[in-house]
Formats: structure tokens, C-alpha cells, sequence
């Protein structure tokens, strides 16, 4: 049985929700699902705006079938060609072999690399700039190359103000009938789910993304849908939006708060954390979150991590190194390019302490990262003589947290 | 070809000779003990046309040649190897940048002057981390608009303090290495530009050498030498002359020194005959002629070269590197056949043998100019790990608040500094022992030449008593002056201070001094000169007179008898941190590596410093193949 939804006159959502996987893109855990988004435009000419990954393949042929209504299906229109979105491309093609594909050169490159069976004169080639009439509805391309994959662009219809944002604008979680963020309470819902996408899969690119937020700037005032490829279609508070993507890709906090990471093997490290959240409560420092590196997947780590200002690692040193959790955390840090955070640093140690000093050295290799000079030395346990230490760390925190704030 | 110096040059050697034994030679003992400066000879030099001989009559120069020059400067250093280098300063580095690179007006403003003797040249390139390697120059100019405002050090300056231009080298685009740097003219008297201490050297004690020190000073946009990046092929192409200068200068020392040394064997009769008919000693000075001879040749080869305008920087560099290196060996003979009485203060063999070391090191150690010689013949050898320019933490004593009371009465200053220090949590009601081992003090109170005469030392020990503090002091004031014991000097060799508190009482800051208390949790400075190098490198500081302010401090720090500190607590220091200053990144849009200046793209042989502007014609992307205008700028 078809479940498709009305978007707006003549376009309809044609996606699915996936509550099955595990892993999105085989790594980042999910606990709420996600939705594949493709949509139909019924003009004169009919077109499928991209399509879906393999899992809900069958809920969402029926959807466009039912959408279709017996209408032979005119063009593909493929904003994006990672497979969560492209692996149902071949039964398009299989069941409408007349269909003409829409997408940038680099697309067909990629396509062409993960082996489906299309006949370059099926292919019509767009770039920045064209414009394809199908009837009522005059679309444009728009190029966002490195948002996140090299390939993509998105589609905006001058018609009827949609625009087809491929992976920006995307979030995890299901949409369970619903369709329109206005459908939820978005920032209560949906907001960490939303960061936590951004920031893992897109975090890297800020400046790709700055660039595609400068180039729609000429358009944003005709934009009325705002339709990614993963989430809620967007009709109105677009401004909220855009700010939570304007301080992701620029790498600026959303707000003022303290989050603690610790990596304890035996409870040292971790009292000590405990001890510092503590005292920076008693210092007027509520704004805190507290992780425990080892049992907290990395993607959450980096998504707080994109919100808060301040961060505190606080490791144990391991194999003359770094504790390899919070290691991996680090890395994570670098290869999504965080900057701009202040940060501090408790290690521990039984012999031989280096953490603390080979975590400030991953974080001044990130660009505009601040590490305090008070950190903390610990050995196996926190003592008495650690104190006078550990108040200066948290008097530097909160009084670099109220400067902030 | 028959290896002649022409009549002329012989000439002007008579001259010059006859000159420097009788205006230099008797003041040459005295000079090099008390360090002084030979200023009325120098005005002679001028007089006489020595100070501008190979430049163009036009511009008041002698007119003459290279070698003409080179003699000269042997000359004057076969008698005082000091009054060698001055010329060889003035001629090659400080007069012949602006002979070569300057403008007209440039030239009419100061190259005049320069030749003409009425004015010292002198060159500006060593800095603290820029020794061999100029890349690592610090010293900025900074372009305001109608002038650029210098700041930073230059260290080992010939005649620093005497000369009234200076040619200095400073980045103008950071980041770059040497092709951010550019030349400038600056001179005496400027508002900022001071100088350091005159160094204490071990020969040559007759030239003067001291610090440059750059504080805010305005240099006008005319005083670009050449044009903005030039800088360092300018400060290559003047050391290229300046070795001819430097070789000669060894070549007289040792000619000096050989010639004293076969009066000597002629005249020291031992076993009833001169030592020179010994074969031990006539082999010596057989050896020591011919090294003489072979280094002249060289150095002369290499003048004459200049002079015809061939290709000389590989000549220059052996003559400097060959001459040198005999010129210590020269010396060291000459000594030993002078035996026990050559080891005296007094005599011209012990001068030669100190004044001879410094050949070997400056104007490029001999060991570059091995690298130079090396590479004329083998090419450059590519970089292949070239690092990455490193961005430097705050000044000698690492990052400081530089909080400065420079305002108001001597009590308001007092006043806002024990507020500042209260603030920061310390208690003056405890104190040590004014005599704890300076490495295990948590306080110290330390006095430098500012505090003048000796009966000062007892302001800053009340101080000391008062803020709790041990004793300690600048080298020269446990050195020199012997105010106090050796074991109270502050510095590198073993006296470094880890503690908590170090308070500067007329310390200007000399870099080893500041590299002793770089561990100090604060620093405070108290002088009365506000360019002095310890204000960059403090916590907190009072522009003042250590006179009128240690009593006052003292009478505010004064609790008491104070109570024993325990254990010492080391206190973290909390400084802002300086902002990286902005660079550029290039980011792919094809696949999104970033492009780092900083570190080039070593697989298409672009070596660190490249620009994204200035990568080569047909370069892609290392790891996606995309071609530069698929590239973003950016700042970061």
C-alpha cells in the first residue's frame, strides 16, 4: 500500500522511514530511525526528484507508482548520488526505461562507478545555472560541491519556491506520518538528532557550505519548501534554520556551556570529572554535560561538541599515550575540522603521565583552539594536594565561561 | 697574469699602513682592554677617503676598486683587528645595500654621508632564532598606510650604537619565510629604536656590538630599500661582499700576527741562537707564510672578480671560509712562538689570537659557507622536510600580560602593582630567607646595572626583606660590579629560578637573563627606560626610577617580621593568549582537502611557503585531480 504526502500543488513526497538500521552510513548508531525523502512533480512533464536507499525500496515504488497515477514517469532528477539515496535508481530505470536522467557531469561519473546500467543518451547533463522548463514548473540548478560529497547540487523550483536541498537541511530520526517540521516541536524533538547529523556527516565542510549558503542568499527570500533528503520538509521558520547552520559551518557554539569528557579505566579520572563539574556548579556553572568516552558513541561527542563552547578532556594515559577512546575522539575532532573552542585538560596516570600533554598537542594542531594553562596532574587518584589545582582550573572555566556567556 | 696588486694599490696600502700604526696601533691595547670605540680615528678614516673606496665619486666615494677596499681593511686590521671590521661593516654591509639597491633620493639622502665618512653604516639582520638561517627572522614591519611601524631585536650588530643608519630586515608578509621579508633604512635617533647593552666579546673589543631594539618605531615608506620581499635576496647579495670585507679582515689579523712572530724568532735567543734557526720554529713560520700567501690570493682573486661584475659568491665564500680558518692557525702559531710571554695581556699575539675567532663566525660560520661553496658546485640540495614556519609564543619568558604602570605619581604605581599582586594571591605576610639558593626560591628580588652605585644594594635588600623575597641579580652585578656573591646571579648556566615571584629592580633584560626566569610564574620589571626588553617579557611593571620606587614598595610590602612560608606552592600562570595572527588556506571543492601554505605540496616538488596564488602553472589537487579554480580561499 502506498503512503505518500502532499507537499504542495502538484508536488508529493514519495520517501520511506527506515527503523531497522543500526548504523547509518555503518557508523553512527540510530535509535530513532531515519527517513529517505524522494519526491514526484506532476507537471506536464512528470519528474522523480531523486529516490531512496534499497531498504524501503518497495514502499517507495509503490508510493511513486501510486503518485503517478498510470503517467509514464518523463525525468530523474538526481541532486545527490550517495546510495541512501540513489540505490533505488535501477528499479526506476527497469520499470520506466524511457525515463531521462537530470544530474551534474560528476554525478554521471559516480553513477557510472557504482555500476548502474544507464545509456549515456538517457543522460541530460546540468550545471549551475540552467534552468529545465517541464511544463508549469521552471526549476534551477544550483552546484554544491563538498556539501558533502563532490557531486551534488541542489534544484529550485522558481514556480512554486521549492527547494531541493539534497543532504543540507537533513536530519536523522523518522518522520512516523508526519511531514512538515511545523508538525513537531522541533527544537524539543528533533534539534540534537538534526546537529548530530550535520555535524558528523557535513561537519568537515563549513566552507562549502558557507559557500552554498552565500550563493542561495540571492534566492532565500523566494524560498518557500525547503525539502532535504533526510527529515521534516521546511514551510516556515527558516531563520532558525539557518542559524543553527550558520554556527555549524562556521564552527561558532550555540551556546555557552562546559561539556566533560572523561576516559577512566579503574574511577580516578572519573571522580575527578565528577569533582569538577561539582565545583564548577558551585561556581555558577549549570550549562555542563558529562560523558563517559568509552560508553558514549563518538558521533554524540562531536554533535555536543559543535553546541558547547568549552571542553574539558580529562584522560588516564595509556601505553605511553593517550586512552585509545578518547584518542579516537580526538581524531574524530580533527577530521571534521572543530575549532574554536576553549578547552582544558586533567590527566591521570599511575607512572609516566602524558596524556594531558599529548592531548594538547591534537588540540593545538585544530585551527583556534584555546587550552587553558590551569590543567590538572593526577597521579592514579585525585588528592588532596590536586585541589588547590583543580580550584584554579574551575575558577579559569568559570570565569572563561562568563566572559563567554 | 702575473698575480700583481698594481702600484696604486700599493699606494694606498703605504697609506693606510702608515696611518693605522700611527693612530691606531698605540691605542690598540688600551682599546681592546676598555672596549673603546676608535671615534676619532674613524673621523680620520673619513677624512683620509677610506670610508666609501669603491663607491662612485658621485655619491662621495673614492672611486677605486674592490681590492682597493680589501687592502684597506687589511690593513687596519694587521694592527687592530676591531678597527678592520668597522670598516668592513660600514663599506660592505651598511653602505653598499643602499649603493646598490637604493633609489636616487635614497642615495643623495644617505649614501653621501655614508662614503664621505660623515655618517656610520651598519646592517641588521641576526636575531635571536634568525642566525643562519633568515627564514626564522621575527623582526616585523607592519604597513600603516604612509609608513610601516617596526618592532623586534637585532643581536651582534657592528657598530650598533656607533653607526647613525642601520639597514634592517623585517617580515613584511609573515608566514612566507624569506620572501616575506624586506629591507629598510633606519636611523639613529628614531623615536623607539634603541640599544642594547655593548657585549662583553672576547676579541675584536676595539669594534662596537650591541643589540638593535625596535619598539613601535615609524619607518617612513621611503625608507623601503628595494622593493617589499626583496629583503632577503638584498641581505644575500651585500653578505656575498661583505666576506670579501671579513677575509681581509683575517688575512691581517694573521699577517699581523706572523709578522710579530718573525721579530720574535729573530730576536728570542735560546740555547745561545735565535729560536728561528730552529726547525721547529722555521718550519712554522714557513708554514705560516704560505697559508698567508695563499689566503691573500684568494681574497684578492675574489675582490677583483666583484670588481669586473663575474660571478664571485662561491670565490667570496672561500676566501672568507679559507682565510678565517688560517687566520686561527696563524695566531695560534705566532702565540706558541712567542711561548709564555705570548699568553700576557699586553702583547699584540694574544689580541690577534682573540680577535682571529670571530673570522670563522660571522658573516655566515664557516660551516655555511662550506654549504655555499657546496652548493655553486652540486646545486641546492631540495628541502626535503622543510618545517613549517613555527608561530611563536610571546617574547623570551613566553607568554606575559605586559600590564604596565607607566602613569600617574610614584605612589599610584606602587599602589596599582601591590593591588595587582594581592590580586593574583600572593602574601606578603610569609617570606624566605633572604639567602635561599636562588633554583629553590619561590620569591626573588633581583637587582640589575640599573640600581646604580653600590650603596643602592641596600633599597633592594629591603625590598627583598619586605616582599619576603630572596636576593638575587643581573650577571654583570655579580660579575662586574661584585655587589653581591656569584651564586646571586640570575641566569642560564644552573641559576635559573622556578619559583613564583621574580621582581626586576633595574634589569634591562638580557637574553640570558630572561631565559633564566622563564619558568617564573610572574615577572615584575621596575626601570626607568620604557623600551627596556624586560617590559616585554613581564607580568607587571613600573616605568620609574628603582630609586624612588623600592622604598616605596618596600614600605608597602613592609608586614613585619614575616611569618616562615611553607612548602612552596608553584602558582600557574594565567596569561591571555595572543591570537594566531589570520592565514590563508585554500579548500577543494572537489574533495575537500585544505591547501597549507605552511606546508607546500611536497609530491609536486611546491615547496612550504608557496602561496595558492603563486602555485605553478597546471597544478591540481594532490588527492582529487581538480584543477585550482576549483578552490576557495579563505581566512582562518
Amino acid at each position: 500500500m502506498y503512503c505518500y504526502r502532499n507537499v504542495t500543488e502538484d508536488l508529493f513526497w514519495v520517501g520511506g522511514n527506515d527503523r531497522r538500521l543500526a548504523l547509518f552510513e555503518n557508523i553512527h548508531p540510530l535509535y530513532h530511525g531515519v527517513s529517505y525523502n524522494a519526491y514526484v512533480l506532476l507537471d506536464e512533464k512528470t519528474v522523480l526528484i531523486d529516490t531512496v536507499d534499497w531498504a524501503i525500496g518497495r514502499q517507495f515504488v509503490e508510493n511513486v507508482t501510486a503518485v503517478l497515477g498510470g503517467r509514464p514517469l518523463d525525468y530523474l532528477l538526481i541532486n545527490h548520488v550517495e546510495p541512501d539515496h540513489a540505490a533505488a535508481i535501477e528499479e526506476i530505470l527497469l520499470r520506466w526505461p524511457k525515463v531521462k536522467l537530470i544530474t551534474t557531469p560528476k554525478a554521471v561519473i559516480l553513477l557510472n562507478q557504482f555500476g548502474f546500467a544507464i545509456e549515456p543518451e538517457q543522460i541530460e547533463e546540468v550545471r549551475e545555472g540552467d534552468t529545465r522548463c517541464f511544463g508549469k514548473h521552471t526549476v534551477t540548478f544550483i552546484e554544491a560541491p563538498m556539501v558533502h560529497w563532490p557531486e551534488a547540487m541542489v534544484t529550485f523550483d522558481l514556480t512554486n519556491g521549492a527547494l531541493f536541498s539534497a543532504d543540507a537541511f537533513g536530519s536523522f530520526r523518522s518522520l512516523d506520518g508526519k511531514l512538515f517540521a511545523d508538525e513537531f516541536d522541533f527544537d524539543r524533538e528533533w534539534i540534537d538528532d538534526a546537529r548530530r547529523y550535520y555535524t558528523n556527516i557535513v561537519g568537515k565542510y563549513g566552507v562549502p557550505v558557507q559557500a552554498l549558503l552565500k550563493k542561495a542568499a540571492g534566492i532565500v527570500n523566494d524560498i518557500k519548501f525547503i525539502c532535504p533528503l533526510h527529515g521534516p520538509v521546511w514551510r516556515k521558520d527558516f531563520g532558525y534554520l539557518l542559524d543553527k547552520y550558520q554556527h555549524w559551518s562556521t564552527y561558532e557554539p550555540e551556546e555557552t556551556g562546559v561539556m566533560i569528557v572523561y576516559a577512566s579505566m579503574y574511577g580516578g579520572t572519573e571522580r575527578t570529572a565528577e569533582v569538577l563539574a561539582a565545583k564548577l556548579a558551585e561556581r555558577g556553572v549549570l550549562n555542563t554535560r558529562m560523558y563517559d568516552v568509552s560508553s558514549t558513541h563518538v558521533s554524540y561527542l562531536i554533535s555536543d561538541l559543535f553546541k558547547y563552547s568549552h571542553l574539558v578532556l580529562a584522560s588516564v594515559t595509556y601505553n605511553l599515550g593517550i586512552f585509545p577512546p578518547m584518542h579516537n575522539f580526538l581524531a574524530d575532532m580533527k577530521a571534521l575540522n572543530l575549532q574554536n573552542r576553549t578547552c582544558a585538560i586533567i590527566e591521570n596516570g599511575s607512572w609516566a603521565i602524558r596524556s594531558g600533554t599529548l592531548m594538547r598537542e591534537e588540540l593545538e594542531k585544530l585551527k583556534h583552539m584555546e587550552v587553558l594553562d590551569e590543567s590538572v596532574t593526577l597521579a592514579s587518584s585525585l588528592r588532596t594536594q590536586n585541589l588547590t589545582d583543580l580550584d584554579a582550573l574551575a575558577d579559569a572555566l568559570a570565569a572563561s565561561v562568563k566572559k563567554e556567556g | 697574469m702575473n698575480f700583481q696588486t698594481t702600484q696604486a694599490h700599493e699606494e694606498l696600502r703605504a697609506k693606510v699602513r702608515a696611518f693605522a700604526e700611527a693612530e691606531i696601533k698605540p691605542q690598540a691595547f688600551l682599546m681592546d682592554k676598555e672596549n673603546i670605540f676608535p671615534r676619532e680615528a674613524v673621523k680620520k678614516m673619513g677624512e683620509m677617503g677610506l670610508m666609501g673606496i669603491p663607491y662612485d665619486a658621485k655619491y662621495g666615494g673614492a672611486g677605486l676598486d674592490v681590492l682597493s677596499y680589501a687592502i684597506a681593511v687589511e690593513e687596519l686590521a694587521r694592527v687592530d683587528g676591531g678597527t678592520g671590521v668597522i670598516l668592513s661593516a660600514h663599506t660592505s654591509l651598511g653602505t653598499f645595500p643602499i649603493a646598490q639597491f637604493g633609489t636616487e633620493e635614497q642615495k643623495q639622502k644617505y649614501l653621501i654621508d655614508l662614503c664621505t665618512g660623515k655618517k656610520i653604516g651598519a646592517f641588521g639582520l641576526t636575531e635571536p632564532n634568525a642566525g643562519s638561517d633568515a627564514g626564522g627572522t621575527e623582526t616585523i614591519a607592519e604597513d600603516k598606510g604612509d609608513h610601516y611601524l617596526l618592532n623586534g631585536n637585532k643581536i651582534f650588530i657592528t657598530n650598533g650604537g656607533e653607526a647613525d643608519t642601520y639597514v634592517v630586515f623585517a617580515v613584511t608578509t609573515p608566514g612566507i619565510g624569506t620572501r616575506g621579508i624586506s629591507a629598510f633604512i633606519v636611523e639613529r635617533g628614531w623615536e623607539g629604536f634603541t640599544f642594547g647593552e655593548h657585549y662583553d666579546k672576547m676579541g675584536i673589543r676595539s669594534s662596537a656590538t650591541c643589540e638593535l631594539i625596535f619598539n613601535d618605531v615609524k619607518v617612513p615608506k621611503e625608507n623601503l630599500l628595494g622593493k617589499e620581499g626583496q629583503g632577503f635576496k638584498i641581505a644575500m647579495a651585500t653578505l656575498d661582499g661583505g666576506r670579501i670585507g671579513i677575509a681581509a679582515q683575517a688575512l691581517g689579523i694573521a699577517q699581523g700576527a706572523y709578522e710579530a712572530a718573525v721579530e720574535q724568532a729573530k730576536e728570542r735567543i735560546q740555547f745561545g741562537r735565535p729560536i728561528a734557526v730552529h726547525q721547529g720554529v722555521s718550519f712554522k713560520i714557513a708554514d705560516m707564510a704560505t697559508k698567508l700567501r695563499n689566503a691573500r690570493f684568494l681574497v684578492y682573486s675574489a675582490a677583483e672578480l666583484k670588481q669586473a661584475h663575474e660571478p664571485y659568491g662561491m670565490e667570496s665564500a672561500m676566501a672568507k671560509m679559507y682565510a678565517s680558518d688560517i687566520a686561527l692557525e696563524v695566531t695560534n702559531d705566532a702565540l706558541q712562538i712567542f711561548g709564555g710571554s705570548g699568553f700576557l695581556k699586553g702583547m699584540e699575539v694574544e689580541r690577534f689570537y682573540r680577535d682571529a675567532k670571530i673570522t670563522t663566525i660571522y658573516e655566515g660560520t664557516n660551516e655555511i659557507q662550506r654549504v655555499v661553496i657546496g652548493s655553486y658546485i652540486l646545486g641546492k640540495a631540495a628541502k626535503d622536510s622543510a618545517p613549517a614556519p613555527v608561530a611563536k609564543r610571546g617574547g623570551e619568558t613566553g607568554e606575559r600580560k605586559k600590564v604596565i604602570f607607566k602613569d600617574g605619581t610614584a605612589e599610584e604605581k606602587v599602589a596599582a602593582l601591590v593591588e595587582a599582586l594581592k590580586k593574583e594571591g600572593f602574601d606578603f605576610t610569609v617570606g624566605i630567607d633572604m639567602l635561599t639558593p636562588i633554583t629553590q626560591a619561590e620569591r626573588v628580588v633581583s637587582m640589575g646595572k640599573g640600581i646604580g652605585e653600590q650603596k643602592n644594594v641596600a633599597l633592594i635588600e629591603a625590598l627583598a626583606k619586605a616582599a619576603g623575597a630572596a636576593l638575587g641579580s643581573s650577571r654583570p652585578v655579580a660579575e662586574t660590579l661584585k655587589y653581591v656573591p656569584i651564586d646571586r646571579y640570575v641566569g642560564m648556566s644552573g641559576q635559573k629560578f622556578r619559583g613564583n615571584l621574580y621582581i626586576a629592580c633595574g634589569i634591562s633584560g638580557a637574553l640570558q637573563h630572561l631565559k633564566g626566569i622563564k619558568d617564573a610564574s610572574y615577572i615584575v620589571a621596575i626601570n626607568n627606560d620604557p623600551n627596556a626588553k624586560i617590559f616585554k617579557n613581564c607580568d607587571y611593571g613600573i616605568v620609574g626610577d628603582i630609586l624612588e620606587i623600592a622604598p616605596l614598595l618596600t614600605a608597602a610590602l613592609d608586614t613585619g617580621e614575616k611569618k616562615p612560608a611553607g612548602e612552596m606552592v608553584k602558582m600557574k600562570r594565567v596569561v591571555p593568549k595572543a591570537k594566531p595572527a589570520p592565514r590563508k588556506l585554500a579548500v577543494c571543492l572537489g574533495c575537500g582537502f585544505e591547501y597549507d601554505p605552511a606546508k607546500g605540496d611536497p609530491d609536486a616538488e611546491v615547496k612550504p611557503g608557496t602561496a595558492f596564488r603563486e602555485l605553478p602553472e597546471g597544478w591540481v589537487c594532490p588527492h582529487c585531480g581538480e584543477g585550482k579554480d576549483k578552490y576557495i580561499e579563505i581566512t582562518v
